[in-house]
C-alpha cells in the first residue's frame, strides 16, 4: 500500500486519539484530588453534547454554545461529586464506584427520554474540507480538535502551576490532611476537580460531535478507550495521556485498515491488558511508594 | 489564647483522650510531655480538627472551634506543624511556604508579591530554605523538611502554633538546631504549644509544661516546679 495513504490514516487517527486523551485527562483531574474517578464520564460527554446541540438549535452562535456547553458539563460534574462521591469519601467507602456507574445509567436513560435514540448531526461552522499540508490532508475540523484539546489542557496546567488555588489543588493531591492544616478545604478542592473534569468532558463532546454525530451511545466506545489511555499513561501525567492518546488513535486506524474495521477496538483493549500486566502504574506514572 | 477543656477524642470507638485540660497564654511557650502513647499527638490532632473530639471544648481566642473542619480552624489562625512533618513532597520549597500563607493570600494572582515580606522573614530564620527554594521538598533532608514544616506554619501569621515532635528522627546536632529555632520563636513572641520526646530540652525553653499520662494531664507546672517533682524526675527527666 502507498505510504502516503498509511500516513494519512495514522494522522487522522491521531486527531481522534487527542479526544481520548482529553477524556482521560478528566479522569486524572478527579483522581488527583480524591482518588476517585467518575465511571459515568462517558454519559457526561454525551449529555453535554446533547445540551450543546440544543443550544445550537435554539439559535446560539458557536462562540456562545461552547462556553454554555462547558458550563453545563461543569455543573454535571459538581452534581456527580455531590450525589455519588462526597458521602462515600466521608465514610471512607468504595461506594462511589457503584454510585457513579448508576448515575451514568440514569444519564443514559434521561438522554433517551429527552432527545430520543436517534443519532443527530451536529452543525458546526468549522469546515471539513481538507487542506493539503506536507502531503497529508487535514481538515479544519481536525485542527479545531487539536487546538481545543491542547488549549484546555494547557490552560488547566497553567492554572495549577501559576495560581495559588492551583498549587492548593496540587497540595491536596499530595497530602489531603496537611493541605487541610494550611486552611485548604479538601471538600472544595474535590468539587473544583469534578467541575473541571466535567467541563473537560463537555469539550470532548463538543469537539467530537461533528465527527461522530450526537446520540445516546456516542461515547460508549470513546470512554473505554479513554480509560485505556488513562491506565496505560498512568493517572498522573497530563503529557503522558497526550502521547498515549495520539499513539492509540493512530494504531486503531492501522488495525482497522489491515485487519478490518471490526478490529478497531482491539488495540485499546490490548494496550490496557498489557499495561495492567506489565506496568500497573502506567508508562508515565511513578511507582507508588506507600509511606508508613 | 488557646484553651482546652475536658477534651475527649479517640479513633473508631477506642478513646485515647479522657478529659484533657490545658491552656496556652498569648506569647508563651507551653510544653506537652509524656510517654509514647499517652495521647500527646492525639491532643494536638483534636485541637486542630484532624480528629473530631467526642466531648469537650477547644477555644482559640475565646472562640469555640471544636467540631469544625481542620481547614476552618486553620483559617482562624491556628497553625499545626504535624508529626512526621508532612511537607508537600512534589512541590517546591517556596510553593510549600506560599501554601502555608494560604489563609491570607489572594488565591489567583499577585500572591507572590503579597507574601514577599513573610517569605523574607522565614528565609532569614532558615537561610538554607532560601538556598533550596526551587528544590522539590521531597528531596530535602529530614532536618531541612522540619525547618520547612515550621516555616510553613509561620507563614500563616498564626495566632498560635502547634509543633508536634519537631525533633523526631533527626540527628542530635540537628535537634539542637531545632531547639535554638524554638528559642528564637519564643523571643519573637510567638505563642507555641510544643509536644516533645526530649523532655529536658523542652522544659528548658518552656514557660509552662503539662505531663500527660494515659489520656489525661497528670502533672502541670512551671519547669522549675516539674524539675522538683520526684515522679516527673524519675519518669521523664532521669
Amino acid at each position: 500500500m502507498d505510504t502516503s495513504v498509511i500516513i494519512q490514516i495514522v494522522v487522522s487517527g491521531a486527531f481522534m486519539g487527542l479526544v481520548y486523551a482529553l477524556v482521560a485527562y478528566g479522569f486524572q483531574l478527579t483522581f488527583a484530588t480524591s482518588k476517585t474517578i467518575n465511571f459515568g464520564q462517558g454519559e457526561l460527554v454525551m449529555l453535554s453534547a446533547f445540551f450543546s446541540l440544543t443550544l445550537t438549535r435554539l439559535g446560539a452562535p458557536y462562540w456562545l454554545m461552547v462556553p454554555g456547553g462547558l458550563l453545563f458539563g461543569a455543573l454535571l460534574g459538581l452534581f456527580v461529586e455531590r450525589a455519588a462521591v462526597r458521602l462515600a469519601l466521608e465514610q471512607k467507602s468504595e461506594g462511589w464506584i457503584l454510585l457513579t456507574i448508576i448515575l451514568g445509567l440514569l444519564g443514559f436513560s434521561s438522554a433517551e427520554n429527552i432527545w430520543g435514540r436517534d443519532d443527530h448531526p451536529f452543525p458546526t461552522p468549522i469546515s471539513s474540507d481538507p487542506i493539503h499540508v506536507v502531503g497529508v490532508d487535514i481538515t479544519p475540523l481536525e485542527i479545531s480538535v487539536a487546538v481545543g484539546v491542547l488549549g484546555i489542557m494547557g490552560l488547566i496546567e497553567l492554572f495549577k502551576r501559576r495560581t495559588l488555588l492551583g498549587k492548593a489543588f496540587e497540595a491536596v493531591s499530595a497530602d489531603r490532611d496537611a493541605a487541610e492544616l494550611m486552611g485548604i478545604s479538601s471538600t472544595r478542592t474535590v468539587m473544583l476537580s469534578y467541575a473541571l473534569s466535567g467541563a473537560v468532558a463537555a469539550l470532548a463532546g463538543i469537539l467530537v460531535a461533528p465527527i461522530t454525530t450526537v446520540g445516546p451511545t456516542m461515547a460508549s466506545a470513546l470512554i473505554l478507550k479513554a480509560f485505556s489511555v488513562a491506565v496505560v499513561a498512568g493517572l498522573e501525567s497530563g503529557f503522558g495521556v497526550v502521547v498515549v492518546g495520539l499513539f492509540l488513535g493512530g494504531l486503531e486506524n492501522l488495525a482497522s485498515l489491515y485487519l478490518g474495521s471490526g478490529w478497531r477496538e482491539a488495540p485499546g483493549l490490548l494496550l490496557l491488558i498489557l499495561a495492567l500486566a506489565l506496568r500497573p502504574n502506567g508508562i508515565f506514572g511513578k511507582a507508588s511508594i506507600r509511606k508508613v | 489564647m488557646l484553651k482546652v477543656e475536658n477534651l475527649h477524642a479517640g479513633y473508631g470507638g477506642a478513646e485515647v483522650l479522657n478529659g484533657v485540660n490545658l491552656e496556652v497564654k498569648a506569647g508563651t511557650v507551653v510544653a506537652l510531655i509524656g510517654a509514647n502513647g499517652a495521647g500527646k499527638t492525639t491532643t494536638m490532632r483534636a485541637i486542630s480538627g484532624m480528629v473530631r473530639p467526642s466531648k469537650g471544648r477547644v477555644l482559640v481566642e475565646d472562640l469555640p472551634v471544636e467540631g469544625l473542619a481542620a481547614s476552618r480552624i486553620a483559617r482562624l489562625g491556628l497553625a499545626h506543624s504535624p508529626e512526621g512533618r508532612k511537607v508537600f513532597g512534589p512541590l517546591s520549597v517556596e510553593d510549600n511556604l506560599l501554601l502555608g500563607a494560604y489563609r491570607h493570600l489572594p488565591h489567583f494572582l499577585g500572591f507572590r508579591s503579597k507574601a514577599a515580606a513573610d517569605l523574607k522573614k522565614v528565609y532569614d530564620l532558615f537561610p538554607r530554605l532560601e538556598e533550596r527554594r526551587e528544590q522539590l521538598s521531597g528531596t530535602l533532608s529530614g532536618g531541612e523538611q522540619q525547618m520547612l514544616a515550621i516555616g510553613r506554619a509561620l507563614m500563616a501569621q498564626p495566632k498560635v502554633v502547634l509543633l508536634d515532635e519537631p525533633s523526631m528522627g533527626l540527628a542530635p546536632v540537628i535537634v539542637q538546631e531545632v531547639f535554638s529555632i524554638i528559642r528564637r520563636l519564643k523571643e519573637a513572641g510567638i505563642t507555641l504549644l510544643l509536644v516533645e520526646q526530649f523532655a529536658k530540652s523542652a522544659l528548658e525553653v518552656a514557660d509552662y509544661a503539662y505531663v500527660m499520662e494515659r489520656g489525661k494531664i497528670a502533672v502541670a507546672g512551671t519547669p522549675e516546679e516539674l524539675r522538683k517533682d520526684e515522679r516527673v524526675l524519675a519518669a521523664y527527666l532521669g
